[in-house]
């Protein structure tokens, strides 16, 4: 593992023999921002959590569940966790895969201890902190675990993975918390572990071959999982609304007044907008109950009708620049430990954003999972905030130049 | 503005995307270099092949992420961009709701000013739609209106009167549940006491048949009302009080108010939020008809009388009837009577199953039929001064044609042989006495004379007397009636042989004496006899006399009569079927004349008796009044309830009665049993 930090590379600047331009632009920025901070995904991340205050705010004015105060919190929060992040040298994180194993099973368990554990919407996924009034979900931070966790495994193999046994182990190791976050039960939160899992280990170097037979396999899974559902006298995987929710995503019009009725209010929102969009405070849908869970699950439905077209799809490209500036920074760094922790972030967001923003516009069915930096809830802010610590802290700690 | 706009976010996207493909570039171009300096490093041989797969690999997950957030903007593209109207209209009946508050419909008046609908203001207890959560409320409720508690639920679930609005409960509560309510408004939150206007009849079931009743609008009538090419017409919701027969139909453009709307703003919980302009119901227009409520109450109980005196007697059979009376100088129906009648205040609020049932069952002899206008009847011997014209203008007869009855005809041949319906035969006859005396032997010679010349002269005549024609008189459900001839003949039983289809000398004179296959209505045959009366001139029958606008503004709009139909015969003519129909009141039998000597006016009409197989014939009695200056005929018709002498006469010299107000003194009843 040190083998790959520091290793040949890492004397580029000098062996390429740049030109005496190049070398100016690079001191100069040396001893700029530029130099402490990865700013092409600092930038668009904090742009992103003000315009979500924003959001918020406007929120706020209609929906009682939308409390501004705490989001501030959860953003002064997540901003100083992402200080100490980046700080923290994140290939401490490499070595230490047992630990984070663990880690991660406790985490998915914690919910389960009496006394510990809260239930909303029949799902156990919080935990409440003993003696001070937080509560936060161990699923989101166990997102952030899984990163680490497969990274470090996936490195050791330095690109290629080469036996099928190597492959087998990683993909077991990977089912352990999507398992453990899927009985909870959290199908949408477990869907991103795997999803993110399942890129870093692609990026690891397993076979194309292997990697399709494998998805190949989840589907015929899934399939039978919905068919089970369907079926009478069977024990059925799917609970009765997450099946509604599929039938729904297939034809909306099945059921407007029950499981179809959410999407259906979900897309008028988004339509409804319009190119500039109504306006902060104005949003009927959103702000007048039409749209349930508006300020977490649906938020991506809400900033679309308070600020249209002009909003929707400038939330969306500042996410494309930030997860392309992380997969940029993934593709200069030479450690596969760091190509693989920033691949796996950048897979979080996409894939996140794919499921939050898909789900409102009906292109995803509907899951509860939030929208990075814009989302009502602390735990989902200070993780995807974690996530910003991350990728500055591996520029952070990227072997300087000279 | 907005197509500049989305241009600009194109290029902005463009650029995003160029931005992005030169960054790929020159990374690629770093990466270059640096496998090229790699390349004779000793370590070199794996990590290139290393860095290369990592690189790939990346750039397909950049490909992955780019695709993402690509298809989500080309997906908000569409939808807020090219589909956004439509969604915002989504939006819009989302967030609004339109409250309606009922006007009240018009009156209906008699001609002189004489209530016949009103409305009445009642007081009904109506809850808003979330009281239905509350099972404590509701139970008290119910304890307190008196209702069983699952029929207060389910009013109060019942969205027929839209979603927002307040649902009514129970209407006609008492003053104590009034008091009680308005004393605890804490208990009843959501419950209020409104103040309504229901259908009110002051005089009873009387002339049920002119009005006609309310009652919720039907699907069909709702959706033509939406239909937009009826865009003319009233807009319609559901649950609204509609007419449904008579005038109440006829005229519920007139009557219908314009409801009041409010648009309220509301939340997704149906809490309105806020509210805009509203606009205050105006009621109706009141109606005046021409119908005299003094005239029209004696001709129902008339009817009802004598039909009760003929099944006292023992014909059970009897159990329906019918009468009008009409101005011959402008087609007003002063009269509009149709036995058995109903009342059409059990329409008001919703009929109840059973009360429907019983109006629509063959047994009660359809009471919500107006016989006047839809009831079909052979038009027996009041069609002969018809013939008599018809016989004239064809020279098929003159006035001076004498006529030999024996009481049996074989004209047609022994075989073919008819009976007058004196079978003592009258003696000889001309075309005067053959109407006084209705002697069907005359009416076969017609008819023969007709047959032989080959000429459907007669069906002409009736119907340039106006049969086989609706009158056009403004209500519902008139029936045209039928004139036969040799085609509709050949063409209604086409399934027989030649010869049973074929027109025959027994049609013929069948046709002259109004019996077989000729339908009427009473009202037509009405007509027929004001046009007698007028000499020609016939009058379209009407019931509307005015429309007086609501709020007392004063507006009136008069109807003006008009001339349905103008028949041109010879003044001889005229004069002998009037001498003749004179005769019928003065001479044919002296019961009969007992009833009208004791008029001072002097009648002119014609008995009818049509016969069925196997029934108790049918009665007829049309007259006019006065003859030297005529300005009334008054029709009358008894189901089964024996010769016209015996029954309908009495109804039609009472209606005469009440007109003159020289009520009928006489009790002599015809024996002779003319007809």
């Amino acid at each position: 593992m040190a083998a790959d930090i520091g290793s040949a590379p890492a004397q580029r600047p000098l062996t390429t023999g740049r030109s005496q331009g190049e070398a100016q632009v690079q001191r100069r920025s040396k001893t700029g921002i530029g130099q402490s901070f990865y700013l092409p995904q600092l930038v668009p991340a904090l742009l992103l959590i003000s315009f979500g205050a924003v959001v918020m705010w406007s929120a706020s004015l209609n929906i009682a569940a939308a409390d501004f105060k705490r989001h501030m919190i959860g953003i002064v929060l997540g901003l100083i966790v992402m200080w100490f992040v980046r700080s923290y040298d994140y290939r401490a994180f490499a070595n230490m895969s047992t630990a984070l194993f663990v880690f991660d099973c406790i985490l998915m368990v914690l919910p389960r201890i009496p006394g510990l554990g809260l239930s909303e919407n029949g799902i156990t996924g919080w935990v409440r902190v003993p003696f001070i009034p937080i509560s936060f979900q161990p699923s989101e931070i166990s997102k952030i675990v899984t990163i680490f966790l497969i990274s470090s495994l996936g490195a050791q193999y330095n690109g290629r993975i080469e036996t099928l046994r190597d492959y087998v182990k990683l993909c077991a190791i990977l089912c352990v918390p999507f398992l453990l976050i899927l009985v909870q039960p959290d199908l949408g939160t477990g869907l991103i572990v795997l999803v993110v899992g399942a890129s870093i280990i692609i990026v690891s170097g397993a076979k194309p071959s292997w990697v399709w037979v494998t998805i190949g396999m989840i589907v015929a899974v899934a399939a039978l999982a919905i068919a089970t559902s369907m079926m009478d006298g069977v024990p059925h995987v799917l609970k009765e609304y997450q099946l509604n929710r599929l039938i729904v995503f297939v034809d909306p019009s099945v059921d407007p007044g029950g499981s179809g009725y959410n999407l259906q209010q979900a897309k008028i929102a988004v339509g409804s907008g319009g190119l500039f969009g109504k306006g902060i405070g104005n949003a009927s849908q959103s702000g007048t109950g039409f749209l349930p869970e508006a300020q977490t699950d649906f938020v991506f439905a809400l900033l679309s009708e308070e600020f249209g077209f002009v909003g929707s799809a400038g939330v969306l490209l500042l996410f494309g620049w930030m997860i392309f500036a992380t997969i940029s920074l993934a593709q200069r760094m030479d450690s596969p430990f760091a190509k693989l922790v920033l691949a796996g972030v950048a897979t979080m967001w996409s894939f996140q954003v794919l499921q939050e923003a898909g789900m409102c516009i009906g292109i995803m069915p509907i899951t509860g999972i939030p929208l990075p930096f814009i989302s009502y809830g602390s735990t989902s802010m200070v993780i995807h905030c974690t996530a910003v610590g991350i990728v500055q802290s591996v520029w952070h700690h990227r072997t300087k130049a000279a | 503005m907005r197509i500049v706009l989305i241009i600009v976010i194109c290029a902005l996207f463009v650029a995003f995307c160029l931005v992005l493909y030169a960054r790929r570039r020159e990374l690629r171009e770093t990466f270059k270099l640096d496998i090229g300096n790699a390349v004779p490093k000793a370590a070199g041989g794996s990590d290139t092949s290393t860095e290369t797969g990592f690189h790939r690999r990346l750039n397909g997950l950049r490909i992955f992420s780019g695709t993402i957030i690509g298809v989500l903007i080309a997906r908000l593209w569409s939808m807020q961009l090219v589909s956004s109207d439509e969604y915002s209209k989504q939006a819009e009946s989302n967030r609004t709701r339109t409250l309606t508050t009922s006007a009240p419909r018009g009156r209906i008046l008699d001609r002189n000013g004489v209530e016949l609908v009103a409305n009445r203001s009642c007081l009904a207890v109506a809850a808003e739609p979330d009281v239905v959560d509350d099972e404590v409320e509701m139970m008290l409720l119910a304890n307190l209106i008196g209702m069983p508690y699952y029929a207060v639920r389910r009013k109060i679930q019942n969205q027929n009167e839209g979603a927002q609005n307040k649902r009514t409960v129970a209407v006609d509560v008492s003053r104590r549940v009034v008091a009680f309510i308005d004393e605890h408004p804490y208990l009843f939150n959501g419950v209020a006491v409104e103040e309504r206007t229901e259908r009110l009849y002051p005089n009873g079931s009387l002339a049920a048949h002119v009005l006609g009743y309310t009652g919720t609008i039907s699907q069909e009538a709702l959706e033509w009302s939406e239909d937009p090419r009826n865009h003319e017409g009233i807009k319609y919701s559901a649950g609204d009080i509609v007419g449904q027969a008579g005038i109440e139909y006829q005229y519920e453009s007139v009557l219908q108010g314009i409801r009041g709307e409010q648009v309220v703003y509301v939340d997704a919980y149906g809490s309105v939020l806020d509210s805009s302009a509203s606009i205050d119901p105006q009621s109706g227009s009141d109606v005046v008809l021409t119908i005299d409520a003094k005239v029209q109450r004696t001709a129902e109980e008339s009817l009802a009388r004598v039909i009760n005196q003929i099944r006292a007697s023992g014909n059970k059979e009897c159990n329906a009837g019918c009468a009008v009376a009409m101005d011959v100088t402008n087609g007003e129906i002063i009269a509009l009577a149709s036995a058995p009648t109903y009342n059409p205040s059990v329409f008001t609020g919703g009929i109840s199953y059973d009360d429907w049932a019983r109006l629509s069952s063959e047994d009660s002899a359809s009471p919500l039929m107006n016989r006047v206008v839809s009831g079909l009847y052979p038009s027996a011997s009041t069609i002969k001064p018809l013939g008599v014209l018809a016989a004239l203008d064809y020279n098929i007869a003159t006035p001076e044609t004498s006529f030999y009855c024996s009481g049996f005809w074989t004209g047609f041949g022994e075989d073919a042989g008819q009976y007058c319906w004196d079978h003592y035969g009258h003696g000889g006859m001309n075309l005067q006495s053959g109407i006084t005396y209705s002697c069907d032997i005359v009416f076969y010679e017609i008819g023969k004379g007709f047959y032989v010349a080959d000429s459907e002269g007669l069906q002409e005549t009736y119907r340039n007397w106006g049969l086989g024609t609706e009158t056009g008189v403004d209500l519902p459900s008139e029936e045209p009636g039928r004139v036969p001839d040799a085609e509709w003949k050949w063409n209604y039983w086409d399934t027989s042989p030649d010869d049973v289809r074929q027109w025959q000398g027994g049609d013929s004179t069948n046709l002259s004496i109004g019996q077989g296959d000729i339908l009427v209505t009473p009202l037509q045959m009405c007509c027929v006899y004001a046009g007698l009366a007028t000499r020609g001139t016939m009058w379209k029958p009407h019931v509307l006399k005015s429309i007086r606008s609501a709020t007392g503004s004063g507006t009136v709009i008069e109807h003006s009569p008009e001339i349905n139909r103008s028949v041109t015969e010879p003044k001889t003519s005229y004069e002998l079927v009037e001498r003749g129909l004179k005769g019928v009141i003065y001479e044919e039998s002296p019961a009969q004349a007992a009833h009208f000597t004791n008029m001072v006016e002097t009648v002119a009409g014609k008995t009818g008796t049509a016969e069925r197989a196997g029934r108790e014939p049918t009665g007829w009695f049309i007259a006019f009044v006065p003859t030297d200056n005529p300005k009334y005929a008054v029709a009358s018709l008894v189901e089964q309830g024996g010769y016209g002498s015996q029954s309908a006469m009495y109804v039609v010299r009472d209606i005469m009665g009440a007109i003159y107000d020289e009520p009928d003194t006489s009790d002599a009843v015809d024996e002779t049993g003319a007809r």
